[in-house]
């Protein structure tokens, strides 16, 4: 996807998200595109790895940092405790309309998304996330325990519990995408 | 007569920067005196003659300022609660351990730099490398790794460190996740928002450069640094941040940066002498490209490049000497076009567009593009406040939160053309910039 293209169907995933009631901080951009391409298979190209909160692309960061840069999007401060989100800006309105093909071609999924993601916080994102990484990291490690023990020692303050909770809630999201696809 | 474990070093930015008699031999290794002979700043030299410093400084500086922070951090009273003591090494040994391996990864996170430190590394190595995955296979080669075990380290723990997690994927997939220790280890040494490495350069380049906007209080910023956990929103995830004592250190620190970005490394006179450097290396180097070999690698400096330079220069058949002119000379292309706010509302690719039909125009050879997109600044991290609430950055900082993305277009023109290329801008440039294309009937999506 080219580059103006793949920030098209960005702001579609921010606007769907704020349409939903989502804070919408960078946090929840970065969880929710992680799942956009890796799990709806909608072709972006950011490169992610487990780091900050979960799932993070430092691709994805400096795009966000370059919408800015072409007025795409803007932070809107929010009073604490939430911190600003991240809200479609001037320039926002070229992007829909030479964009409008991909944005459509994608909308469904990017709207699915939003209704699942839209109400989680930045911990039950991070939780998700991560248990979505160690299932995708190694195809062997399918038992829900297993799972749970890496989440918990690649992120020690998620206890095991939560962790298995997170395991469970990612295995249901996942069946809910595949009766999405068919 | 005692031998003397403690060595200083004299330093016009630290004062003194002590190293004991086993980091000497690091330093002392070829791998690593190969920086004094690598300038930090490339050709800037070329418009500001002060900055001819080298990374060799710049990395005892890192080192020095990471091992302060170091200290700082691990401190028991600086240590918030039992979640950040929790990843916090247990034990004197571990303690003395890791403060080892993120003062030598500090040290040696610069190696793999290629003469003339960024200017063309994407197109001057094979696809896949760059200059963190040279460092990487140096830190673990022969060069360097015996010389670790002398310190009792671990090559790959240091490696890991030095590039950090952003790439460290690509050089040992299968061992790709940094833990939460290691993440503000790594990120102690090349944080977006309190990385030693640049703190060290924005104040060292600034001191050199002869620029005042560099200039920060590091000594109040690094003692009011913290590993806090972020509890916004629940997570608990370590990350590292500030004191609310600090934070007027912090947006100086960012204000620098940015001012240092806009004013000294995106200079348009700068980016344009790096695209010649580049264009003399793609026509002298073998093959367009440096070796990734690490003995080759290390043979290789500015020295070597800028002797080959003035011999080029010299002699109108040698390879690359149009470049190697240009650079000696001062013939360097001009500024035709830079991106600005009201073009990029029309056409956020408006430098690319006018790019094109500069081309079109006047011909390949007469024209170059640069842009530079924005990078992630680190605007945003905890905050332990008076009442020690913990909130983000840009919740108590409008500064912050003003910041603009730093980001430059430029097209250039062969001074030869110059003034009639000025003019045909001047009459074409509303066709030019125009809005884009976008997704015509016969273009679809790619899936």
């Amino acid at each position: 996807m080219k580059r103006l293209q793949r920030d098209g169907v960005v702001l579609a995933l921010i606007e769907a998200l704020r349409g939903k009631g989502s804070w919408c901080g960078e946090t929840h951009v970065q969880k929710s595109t992680y799942f956009l391409q890796e799990l709806l298979q909608v072709p972006l190209g950011f490169d992610f790895i487990l780091y900050k909160h979960g799932p993070y692309s430092f691709d994805l960061s400096d795009a966000l940092e370059q919408m800015r840069a072409d007025r795409f999007l803007t932070y809107d401060p929010r009073p604490y405790p939430f911190g600003p989100s991240l809200a479609p800006d001037e320039n926002g309105e070229l992007l829909r309309r030479l964009f409008a093909k991909t944005r459509a071609r994608y909308q469904e999924r990017v709207d699915f998304l939003a209704d699942e993601f839209a109400s989680k916080n930045v911990a039950q994102l991070e939780r998700i996330g991560t248990a979505m990484y160690v299932t995708l990291e190694d195809p062997e490690r399918t038992g829900r325990d297993k799972r749970a023990m890496r989440i918990h020692k690649l992120k020690p303050h998620i206890p095991l519990d939560v962790a298995r909770a997170a395991v469970d809630e990612f295995d249901s999201l996942r069946e809910a995408v595949q009766e999405f696809a068919a | 007569m005692s031998i003397k474990h403690t060595h200083e070093i004299r330093d016009p930015i630290h004062t003194f920067i002590r190293v004991s008699s086993e980091e000497r031999r690091v330093i002392d290794s070829p791998a690593f005196q190969r920086l004094r002979n690598i300038h930090q700043l490339a050709t800037t030299f070329l418009l500001y003659p002060g900055a001819t410093h080298r990374r060799f400084e710049h990395s005892l500086g890192v080192m020095e300022l990471a091992s302060r922070v170091f200290d700082v951090v691990t401190m028991k009273e600086n240590v918030l609660n039992d979640d950040v003591d929790r990843i916090l090494p247990q034990d004197d040994h571990q303690r003395h351990y890791w403060r080892q391996t993120v003062r030598i990864a500090a040290l040696l996170h610069d190696v793999g730099h290629l003469p003339f430190s960024h200017a063309g590394e994407e197109k001057l190595l094979p696809e896949g490398w760059d200059h963190e995955r040279l460092t990487y296979n140096i830190i673990c080669s022969n060069q360097i790794a015996p010389l670790l075990d002398n310190l009792k380290l671990n090559a790959p723990d240091v490696a890991r460190l030095a590039v950090g997690p952003k790439k460290y994927k690509e050089y040992a997939p299968g061992n790709s996740v940094f833990s939460d220790w290691e993440a503000i280890l790594s990120e102690i040494i090349t944080g977006d928002a309190f990385g030693v490495d640049r703190m060290d350069y924005l104040l060292r380049d600034s001191h050199h450069a002869g620029v005042g906007y560099g200039r920060f209080d590091h000594h109040r910023l690094i003692d009011s640094l913290r590993i806090l956990p972020f509890t916004r929103d629940e997570s608990l995830e370590p990350a590292l941040g500030v004191d609310q004592g600090g934070i007027h250190g912090a947006e100086a620190l960012l204000l620098a940066r940015y001012f240092m970005f806009t004013q000294l490394y995106f200079h348009p006179v700068r980016r344009i002498y790096d695209i010649h450097l580049l264009d003399f290396l793609s026509q002298w180097l073998k093959g367009g490209q440096f070796s990734t070999k690490v003995d080759k690698h290390l043979e290789m400096t500015d020295n070597e490049v800028m002797a080959a330079i003035l011999s080029a220069a010299r002699k109108p058949a040698a390879a690359g000497h149009d470049s190697a002119r240009r650079i000696t000379l001062r013939e360097h292309f001009r500024l035709l076009y830079e991106r600005n706010p009201n073009d990029v509302k029309v056409n956020p690719e408006a430098v690319e567009a006018i790019h094109a039909a500069a081309q079109n125009e006047f011909g390949e050879q007469n024209v170059r593009c640069d842009v530079i997109p924005a990078k992630t600044k680190g605007y945003q991290f905890p905050v332990v406040t008076h009442d020690r609430r913990i909130v983000s950055s840009l919740d108590i900082s409008d500064t912050l939160n003003k910041i603009p993305p730093a980001t430059v277009g430029y097209v250039f023109i062969d001074p030869v053309v110059r003034e009639k290329a000025h003019q045909w801008l001047e009459s074409n440039r509303n066709t030019i910039i125009k809005e884009p294309a976008g997704e015509g009937d016969n273009e679809t999506a790619t899936t």
